[in-house]
């Protein structure tokens, strides 16, 4: 609807009303009342055309009754009237009014007899009906559509609602008129004169008209404010609180968000004269927009408290109605469409979210309207048709499930709508350039010059879930650039498919990044402080990039530290003399035993301290760490010069690996030999199988012939006694730990040498093992001596028997002379081991107390088990004069255990189960079994 | 042996990584455990851990206080660095 709409209507109705007055304001209908009494005969004097069917139109000439009926329906409604107009003469009297009061306007009081309010109120006549039935009328049209800027404004008694200009416009077009017309019929009658008059009539008519259009138009603009709150007082109580809170509620929303216009154009983009036209749009669109809103308020006003009385029982009072709240829900959501549909016409470009948005209140506006017309329907039908209770009440509920639903989806929606639009405000607030901006400076802080060591958990925790799933391993989640740098991917099992997108375009971004870097780098190389190096001369030989002087001097030296000498008596030997500088080269060794005229060719030197170890062994690991990161890296080999570059530097590295290890320290330079004090830390075990991956399997076998050489300096073997023991101890658990980290680090990276060993090595070994340790049962009684000496026994038992089966071409002489020297150092061995074979059981060596727990039993078969495993390889190597002492000698041991299985002498199964097993791990070797033994 | 090695103190601790360290804690209280980690804030992370609390009672004038002792164990211990009065190297005999 325009602007204007409202005026043009009312002066066309205008134009008609004062046509229709002149021509029949004699007419007998009630409702125009001023052709009753002080009727002044003005129709006669005028002389329009076009009247033939006047009468037929109006229904003219005969009188019209109370009992005019449209379709017999008033009767119906009746009672219905009469409430309504109660009603409406306390809350909207104008309604009722409308149609008749004019009359009152046009006709000052003293022409004509005033008109009582009662006949007002009985006005039975059918234009007073049925603007509210069928809405026919075009008075009650028009008063219901626009009532407060209607220039004839039915309320005398509230002088307010004058509207000075607009009503006084008409007001005075007309009593002019009227006054010249009068004067006009008074004066002469002649048909010339009456046709001038008729003629400046019009003419004036047209005047008027147009001026009361401007004059309207300027009114309403001046006192649109005025107006608003003149048709709120007129309003109920409850209607006004409603259109308040809905005229303030799109003045919230209107506002828009921080720099931004709802325009998908960034602001910056706007000029201010298209800033000055939007406004004035937006200012234009919103008076348009609350005349809308307003008109429609008010038709939904009327419609709802129609349908609203319809619903209403009819003995039911008026009262009932004026508390019954309205829904709010519809209107807000109508206004909410209304907002929308406003800004979607301001919108050039649209969202998906605002569309989503204009959508569905709509929807729920006309989904509540056709729910409440359900309703209405189905209570109007109940009405009349008399249900009984019980139906009614379950239409009631049913009804007002569907509202509540409906209402609480529609809520939702509305939410839902709401967050996504204020959301979307901030669309298209950054530029690309922008978002590229951010980007980079997130990427930045992702390059790192190592991503793999930097991301290490998470690599090497990626690697093993890749692996326990069976995936095919790409080597690393790291993206790399040349040798500059790169970024770890992490684990991006999940990422990947979730947002394959975003780390492609992240991983594009990154190259473009790196490769622009490197080419600044080059450019800058060019130019660098390097080409112009020595340009000014040189400097003296002296470095001024070394690090600055350290103030404290932390000297590492042993013999010049006497604490750290004090911390470790038990360890420095008396005759370890000499100012031996571990850190001195092998110069200053040798000097040292010139000066000090040691006889021998081995230095004798004092054994790390255990700051010292702890010292090799974080440079080993750094070593180390640097060694796997350039194993990473590794070029492929197509690339001779960067493959033999990184060949050499590799090669460097493990060899310098290799001097931290101290493997090749003479034996005798020190007690424990240094390699041995390195593997003192759990650390230092630790270090060994990571190191086996460089170091090549000859040193390895170096490594492993020291290690059997000094096998008897090793803390584990040293300390082994204390596992005897079976209280719970700090000493006791640090000894635990450490044999622990021995048996499953050291011993683990030599198994695949020992596996590989020929049989006259293992032959050597275990000659060297002998010869070394003052005692083997000793070595033998420990934790990682026995495991050691299984480890060769079953090596020879495999050697043997591939001879055997012809797996292993040997030449047969070698393989004679060979498997000779093994009986030979066996023999021996054997004849060392036999008469401590009892006391090898760690079972026997504890006494087991009344006060140890039960537990303890079980403990004791557990650690035995390695014995019996022992034994059993023991046995398997051994000629049958060596079973029978084997036998003899562990006759009792054997007994005992399937005796305690066999006669229930055990806790539960779980310990019968253990000695039987370990029992018939050596009988089997023997080539008997537990069951054979008969008690 | 490298010297230079030893650059700040931190890389004294450093050459406690994995081996059992006494710490002592603001609050009376001390720790004894395997140190794994350790960074600028001296926050640790240790396991196996004794943790011993000294607990003062009795701080009326005139009466002697006496000092109770509770110790716990814990397998895994972030120990934050802000409490951290010294770490050691456990004594040796």
């Amino acid at each position: 609807m325009s602007f204007f709409g409202f005026q043009e209507n009312d002066l066309e109705e205008e134009r008609q009303r004062i046509r229709n007055g002149g021509a029949h304001e004699n007419e007998d209908v009630a409702v125009y009342t001023w052709g009753e009494e002080s009727y002044d005969g003005l129709g006669d004097a005028l002389q329009e055309g076009g009247d033939d069917l006047n009468d037929e139109t109006f229904g003219g000439g005969g009188s019209v009754g109370k009992d005019f009926d449209f379709a017999g329906q008033t009767s119906l409604l009746e009672p219905e009237l009469a409430q309504q107009k109660s009603l409406s003469s306390e809350v909207q009297p104008r309604r009722d009014n409308a149609p008749v009061r004019p009359a009152e306007q046009h006709l000052p009081g003293d022409r004509r007899a005033p008109q009582s309010l009662e006949s007002i109120w009985d006005d039975r006549s059918p234009f007073s009906v049925l603007p509210r039935e069928n809405g026919g009328s075009r008075f009650a049209e028009r008063e219901r559509r626009e009532p407060s800027t209607s220039q004839f404004s039915p309320f005398p008694e509230s002088p307010v609602l004058h509207q000075p200009n607009a009503s006084q416009g008409g007001a005075r077009t007309l009593q002019e008129i009227e006054a010249e017309m009068r004067t006009a019929a008074l004066q002469s009658r002649g048909a010339s004169q009456r046709q001038q008059n008729a003629l400046r009539l019009q003419q004036e008519e047209e005047f008027f008209q147009e001026q009361a259009y401007q004059r309207q138009r300027l009114a309403f603009q001046r006192e649109r404010d005025q107006e608003r709150e003149l048709q709120l007082q007129a309003l109920q109580r409850l209607q006004q609180q409603q259109v308040m809170q809905l005229r303030e509620q799109p003045q919230h929303q209107r506002t828009p968000p921080p720099r931004m216009l709802p325009v998908s154009q960034s602001p910056r983009f706007l000029d201010q004269r298209q800033m000055l036209l939007l406004q004035q749009q937006e200012e234009q669109h919103q008076l348009r927009l609350q005349q809308e809103l307003q008109e429609q308020l008010h038709m939904e006003e009327l419609e709802r408290q129609l349908r609203a009385q319809q619903i209403s029982q009819l003995n039911q009072g008026p009262t009932h109605f004026n508390h019954r709240r309205q829904p709010s829900g519809p209107t807000i959501a109508e206004l909410q469409a209304l907002q929308q549909q406003h800004l979607h016409r301001r919108q050039r470009s649209q969202s998906p979210a605002y569309q989503d948005f204009n959508v569905p209140p709509q929807n729920s506006v006309q989904l509540q309207q056709r729910l409440l017309a359900e309703l209405a329907q189905v209570e109007y039908l109940r009405d009349f048709q008399g249900a009984t209770q019980a139906e009614q009440e379950a239409l009631r509920a049913e009804a007002m499930r569907k509202i509540v639903e409906a209402e609480k989806m529609e809520d939702k929606r509305r939410k839902k709508a709401a967050k996504i639009a204020h959301m979307s405000r901030y669309n298209d607030l950054m530029t690309q350039s922008d978002k590229d901006f951010i980007t980079r400076i997130q990427v930045s802080q992702l390059v790192t010059p190592d991503p793999y060591a930097d991301d290490f958990y998470a690599q090497v925790y990626g690697a093993i879930l890749r692996s326990r799933m069976g995936l095919q391993t790409q080597d690393e989640r790291v993206l790399k650039f040349g040798t500059g740098g790169g970024i770890s991917l992490g684990n991006t099992q999940k990422a990947a498919t979730r947002r394959p997108n975003a780390m492609q375009r992240m991983e594009q971004q990154v190259e473009r990044i790196v490769s622009n870097a490197r080419r600044r780098e080059e450019e800058k190389g060019l130019h660098s402080l390097h080409s112009l190096q020595g340009a000014l001369g040189k400097t003296s030989g002296r470095s001024y990039k070394a690090a600055p002087r350290q103030l404290l001097q932390v000297d590492d030296n042993t013999s010049t530290s006497p604490t750290l000498a004090h911390a470790h008596p038990h360890i420095s030997k008396g005759e370890a003399t000499g100012p031996s500088n571990e850190g001195a080269a092998k110069e200053a060794a040798k000097l040292s035993r010139e000066t000090l005229g040691n006889t021998g060719n081995v230095v004798r030197k004092d054994p790390l301290t255990r700051r010292q170890v702890l010292t090799t062994l974080e440079a080993l690991y750094d070593l180390v760490l640097k060694v796997e990161h350039l194993r990473r890296e590794q070029p492929p080999p197509e690339e001779e010069d960067a493959f033999q570059r990184w060949q050499r530097e590799y090669d460097d590295l493990v060899e310098q690996l290799w001097e931290g290890l101290k493997v090749m320290v003479p034996l005798e330079t020190s007690n424990p030999h240094p390699f041995v004090s390195l593997l003192s830390p759990s650390k230092g075990k630790k270090l060994l199988p990571r190191l086996t991956r460089h170091i090549g399997s000859s040193r390895m076998l170096t490594l492993m012939t020291l290690l059997v050489a000094c096998f008897t300096q090793l803390d584990v073997v040293k300390q082994a006694p204390l596992l005897d023991a079976l209280e719970e101890t700090a000493e006791r658990a640090e000894v635990e730990r450490q044999t622990q980290a021995f048996l499953g680090s050291v011993l683990q990276s030599i198994l695949p040498i020992v596996a590989n060993l020929e049989l006259h090595v293992v032959t050597a070994l275990l000659g060297l093992l002998i010869e070394r340790s003052q005692d083997i049962a000793e070595v033998a009684k420990t934790k990682p001596g026995l495991a050691l000496l299984t480890l060769f026994l079953s090596r020879v038992e495999v050697i043997k028997q591939a001879w055997n089966n012809g797996a292993e071409p040997v030449d047969v002489m070698t393989a004679g002379a060979a498997l000779e020297q093994w009986q030979a150092v066996f023999d021996q061995f054997f004849v060392l081991l036999t008469p401590h074979l009892l006391s090898l059981f760690p079972s026997s060596r504890i006494t087991l107390q009344a006060h140890h727990p039960t537990s303890a039993a079980l403990a004791i078969d557990i650690i035995d088990q390695p014995v019996w495993q022992f034994l059993a390889a023991l046995a398997l190597q051994a000629v049958p004069e060596q079973h029978q002492v084997l036998v003899t000698s562990l006759r009792d041991k054997v007994l005992e255990n399937v005796l305690s299985a066999n006669k229930g002498w055990v806790a539960d199964e779980d310990e019968r189960r253990t000695k039987l097993a370990n029992v018939n791990l050596f009988l089997h070797a023997l080539g008997l079994d537990s069951s054979q033994i008969a008690l | 042996m490298e010297p230079s090695s030893i650059q700040e103190p931190f890389d004294l601790i450093r050459l406690s990584l994995s081996e059992r360290v006494f710490v002592k804690l603001r609050g009376d209280r001390e720790l004894t455990g395997i140190l794994h980690a350790y960074d600028g804030h001296m926050n640790l992370i240790m396991s196996d851990v004794e943790e011993t609390i000294m607990l003062v009672e009795g701080d009326q004038p005139g009466v002697a206080p006496t000092v109770n002792v509770a110790k716990r164990k814990l397998d895994m211990l972030f120990v934050r660095g802000d409490g951290v009065i010294l770490v050691s190297p456990p004594s040796r005999t």
